[in-house]
């Protein structure tokens, strides 16, 4: 009954002047992009010269032929992703549930401790990447001489030598967005009932016990969403790179998106950039996927 | 004609069209002086409508106040031309200048360097300015050969040069006395080198830090390398001859300073120069731009001296700045009209440039009084003969990061000296073929 | 409240210093960028470090905010609000709007459109970067702000968004409504809308605060200083001004503090934006 009043006093064409602007939109910047790229990935598609002869799968069989030029650099350059996403998403899938579990009661403050620890966030990669490589600077940085002052190596060089490169990385990434993943776990210790942790203190289980065994299991849904963004987020990493280390040492902190847009936007190959697009594309998706299928096969 | 069309006609412009009439005269008079007179010849005055023009450049160091500020003068000088100048860094500048001019966005003038002439002419990125050179009166016997040849793509001139800017090696007086060498008279040769490396080691100095980046490190290669008689490439162009003989001993000498303690491991880019600024290091290799640089440190006791023979002869590494035109999408006659007046006047100061700290590419000029006053760029410039340029040719800008890549991992001892160089060689040689089949 | 029971009240000292510990290494650094911008070039790289400015120079802040600055922060600040609130308008418009004709109208392929736009937020952005290059040049926006404000906002999440919430409105009032005869064009902007006050104010804040920090796509699509925004900007600035940290901190500083302020005002819609999405997620 409901359905007929809704469809009564209405044009045919309401629902389409509702979605017209916005399909418009998402018609030329989304699901085109998304088509034209395949397009232009099957041809070679160099932007400056008139002509794109098209070149079939080979753009991708490249990627994975040891002898064709971009293969060394693209596989480099998913290698540097591929360590900076794991060396990163353990610190930010376990440090911002600790935060979370810490600011997960009533007392004064909690709420200014909780903006506190998000704030990094609001600020773009662009501060935080400046700001950071004057704080990671070799010479006359922070880090350095905080380190000196407590008796660590006064002179590492964490702009442009491994494996200080992705330490300096992920642990400004972390200071960043750690807020970010904090918030999300604490909606979800909010969410975990109460009563399941009423009825295992009356069975007498400890305060460890009942993280193990009541929030943890609650909290999984929370956790597989944020294993799967922080993946996806660390698997995006571009501006870090771009702003502190630009690649260095060599080449071997430019990461996969960095090496994807200089190969498309700025060497103008853009259907091999396009090409390995897709493959990464394809990669975390089937990380993605995995990664659901794990924290739901453990229930 | 009528004067109306042109608008107001400023003194300059009254100038201009007397000096037209008498061009015949005057041509012989003022070709190459190189001197500030307030010459006003064919081709050299703008008369039109006001226009902005857009200057980019990659004149980062302390090279970019001195081009600041005789853009600043030219803009007081002329009332309907107004100059706006943007400095990226080179290699952010390299990858936008491209992808502006294809999309319409490009400056009106630019700056390039001239091993990457032959690569913009190819991909339509730069317009020739035959017109322009021959307003300047510009000839071979002008410039430094190779500088001026290497401006000519296919036939025709797409860079008016600017300058020569080498490696030279500047060294720190007051470290060097420490260590009991003579501060006026640095090492020229490998064995004083070493022997200067060796004193001050014993007195626990790092005297030279060995930069992993391609400012300075991979231009130190490149001196090395021909200073060992080998070649970025072999002499038709075809393959790569970096990873020989030459090659391996410029970068094997390098690696071996980091090896023997004479350089930290691991500097960070600029950081050499930083620790010549502070004291902590006697040699610095570095291009004649960074004079200002020092020359701007408070207590810094320094001086700079050609490049030593540390291989069979002498040689440095130099490159050269370039004006050019982008190509414009819809192109404006007043404006370009107006950027071949800004390039010559640029050009007629370069004596001012040269303050920036770099070799005026006009031999007049060198040999003027008011060059050889400045004593560090003079120093510098009896380089001249053994200035070596990379070899111009479309797409050797692709070959370059390979080199460049394996000076890094050399020097940060990833990699055996012939191991890297043979792998890059083995890449550029793929490059190379691939270029051919693309330019022609 | 059950919960109650479950949550110890209260905190005890050992607690506070933890938190005001953590709480410094998230301040600390941001202190240290401002108290940098303060500083003269030399005494910037100056080591050891003097921890308040021997000199307090405005020349890290004069530099980029003069005239003739090669880095002109106030231009690239009005291009920042400009491209933003434009991005946000267009955004709470199209999205508002499509959002409300998913939740309550029927019509057919509502499914399968629903499910289109919702496969593509599994879809990295990076895979529309170079497409997208190409389609905004054929429509002449490169170097323009219409590149930042308006692809931006084709993006599925407003959508995904506002339609969760409007369906958790309960129907009755739009359905008094409809009974009265009014259109749908009525019931969505005088029942609707105003309803969904918080839901917008969220998206307008996540909004915003996504287009004023948005990198790697302003960085390749914008050329000329003048027209870029801050990120971009502060980017080009490591070009301009090499080793002069005071003025990339300066900049820093104009880039941080409105979103700083923003999220000072509006913290509530920004956590709750982002602590929902986790929930549905």
């Amino acid at each position: 009954m409901a359905e007929r009043n809704r469809t009564r006093h209405t044009g045919r064409f309401t629902p389409y002047l509702f979605l017209a602007p916005y399909l418009l939109l998402f018609g030329t910047f989304v699901a085109a992009p998304i088509v034209f790229g395949v397009w232009i990935s099957l041809h070679e598609w160099d932007y400056m010269l008139p002509n794109k002869p098209w070149a079939g799968l080979s753009n991708y069989t490249d990627l994975f032929d040891p002898d064709s030029l971009d293969f060394d650099d693209f596989w480099q350059s998913m290698r540097a992703t591929g360590i900076f996403t794991v060396a990163s998403v353990p610190f930010l899938v376990v440090i911002p549930l600790g935060i979370a579990l810490l600011l997960h009661r009533r007392f004064p403050g909690r709420n200014l401790f909780r903006a506190l620890y998000f704030a990094p966030y609001v600020l773009g990669v662009a501060v935080v990447g400046l700001l950071w490589r004057y704080l990671l600077d070799p010479d006359v940085g922070a880090v350095n001489f905080v380190a000196g002052l407590i008796g660590l190596p006064d002179h590492t060089a964490w702009v442009n030598s491994l494996p200080w490169a992705w330490i300096g990385l992920v642990a400004m990434t972390v200071w960043w967005t750690l807020g970010f993943n904090a918030v999300i776990y604490l909606a979800g210790l909010q969410d975990v009932p109460a009563e399941l942790h009423e009825a295992a203190s009356i069975d007498g289980a400890g305060v460890w016990h009942r993280f193990w065994h009541v929030t943890l299991p609650g909290l999984r849904p929370v956790m597989a969403f944020v294993v799967t963004i922080t993946i996806l987020a660390s698997a995006n990493m571009f501006g870090q790179s771009y702003l502190v280390t630009d690649g260095s040492p060599g080449k071997d902190t430019r990461t996969a998106i960095m090496y994807i847009a200089q190969e498309g936007l700025r060497g103008f190959k853009m259907g091999n950039a396009a090409a390995m697009g897709f493959v990464l594309a394809l990669m975390l998706a089937v990380v993605s996927i995995l990664n659901f299928r794990l924290m739901r096969y453990k229930e | 004609m009528r004067l109306s069309t042109f608008g107001p006609l400023s003194r300059r412009g009254l100038l201009g069209l007397v000096a037209g009439g008498s061009a015949a005269m005057a041509l012989s008079a003022c070709g190459g002086s190189g001197e500030t007179a307030d010459n006003s010849h064919g081709g050299t005055t703008y008369n039109g409508p006001k226009v902005d023009l857009d200057f980019w450049n990659g004149f980062t160091g302390g090279d970019g106040p001195v081009m600041l500020k005789l853009v600043k003068r030219f803009n007081s000088e002329h009332d309907n031309i107004k100059v706006k100048m943007t400095t990226y860094k080179w290699e952010t500048y390299n990858e936008k200048v491209p992808a502006a001019v294809k999309s319409g966005k490009a400056p009106e003038v630019g700056i390039m360097h001239i091993d990457e002439l032959a690569t913009a002419a190819a991909r339509g990125v730069i317009l020739p300015l035959d017109d322009v050179a021959d307003a300047l009166h510009l000839a071979k016997k002008d410039f430094a050969a190779p500088v001026w040849d290497a401006g000519v793509y296919q036939k025709k001139r797409y860079g008016i040069p600017l300058d020569m800017h080498p490696l030279g090696m500047y060294y720190n007086k007051k470290v060097l006395d420490s260590a009991g060498l003579d501060a006026d008279k640095p090492p020229s040769n490998a064995d004083d080198y070493a022997d200067a490396l060796h004193a001050l080691k014993k007195h626990k100095i790092k005297g030279m830090w060995m930069t992993p980046f391609p400012f300075t490190g991979s231009q130190t290669f490149q001196s090395l390398l021909w200073q060992f008689n080998g070649d970025i490439l072999t002499s038709d162009n075809t393959r790569p001859d970096f990873a020989g003989d030459g090659g391996v001993k410029a970068l094997t000498w390098m690696v071996d300073v980091v090896k023997d303690g004479y350089s930290p491991k691991n500097i960070g880019q600029d950081a050499d120069a930083v620790a010549f600024q502070n004291d902590k290091t006697a040699f610095n290799w570095n291009g004649i731009w960074n004079i200002n640089t020092f020359a701007g440190v408070k207590g810094l006791d320094w001086g700079v001296a050609p490049l030593p023979q540390i291989g069979d002869r002498k040689a440095a590494w130099s490159n050269s700045h370039n004006f050019v035109l982008l190509k414009q999408l819809s192109p404006d006659t007043n404006k370009q009209a107006a950027s071949k007046v800004f390039v010559n006047w640029i050009s007629r100061k370069s004596v001012e440039w040269a303050k920036s700290g770099q070799i005026p590419a006009r031999t007049s000029v060198r040999e003027s009084k008011a060059f050889a006053a400045l004593k560090e760029q003079s120093i510098l410039a009896t380089q001249i003969k053994d200035l070596h340029f990379a070899p111009s040719l479309a797409g050797i800008g692709d070959v370059m990061p390979y080199i460049e890549t394996a000076v890094n991992e050399a020097v940060l001892l990833k990699k055996k000296p012939s191991d890297a160089l043979s792998d890059a060689a083995g890449k550029a040689a793929k490059v190379l073929k691939e270029n051919r089949e693309k330019y022609g | 409240m059950a919960t109650v029971s479950r949550r110890r009240k209260g905190a005890s000292i050992g607690w506070y210093t933890i938190l005001i510990g953590l709480s410094l290494v998230f301040i600390a650094p941001l202190v240290w960028m401002f108290i940098t911008s303060l500083k003269s070039r030399d005494e910037a790289l100056r080591m050891p470090p003097t921890i308040l400015p021997e000199h307090v120079s405005g020349k890290g802040y004069g530099t980029i905010m003069g005239g003739d600055s090669q880095a002109p922060v106030l231009t690239w600040f009005t291009n920042s609000m400009i491209a933003a609130v434009g991005h946000t308008a267009l955004v709470l418009v199209v999205a508002s709007s499509a959002a409300y004709a998913l939740a309550r109208m029927e019509f057919p392929g509502r499914k399968v459109l629903f499910g289109l736009i919702i496969s593509t937020l599994f879809v990295p952005s990076f895979v529309m970067l170079i497409p997208n290059y190409l389609i905004v040049d054929s429509l002449g926006w490169i170097d323009s702000l219409w590149a930042l404000a308006i692809p931006g906002a084709a993006g599925a999440f407003g959508v995904f968004f506002l339609r969760q919430f409007f369906m958790s409105l309960p129907p009755a009032l739009e359905e008094a409504a409809l009974l009265d005869g009014a259109n749908h064009f009525q019931i969505f902007l005088r029942i609707v809308l105003p309803l969904s006050k918080p839901a917008l104010a969220t998206l307008a804040v996540l909004s915003f605060l996504t287009n004023w920090n948005d990198f790697v796509w302003p960085v390749y699509v914008m050329f000329n200083p003048e027209n870029m925004t801050l990120p971009p900007g502060l980017a080009s600035l490591q070009g301009a001004y090499i080793a002069d940290y005071p003025v990339a901190m300066a900049g820093a500083v104009i880039t941080a503090i409105p979103v700083l302020a923003l999220f000072l005002f509006t913290q509530r819609y920004v956590i709750e934006g982002v602590s929902r999405s986790g929930l549905k997620g």
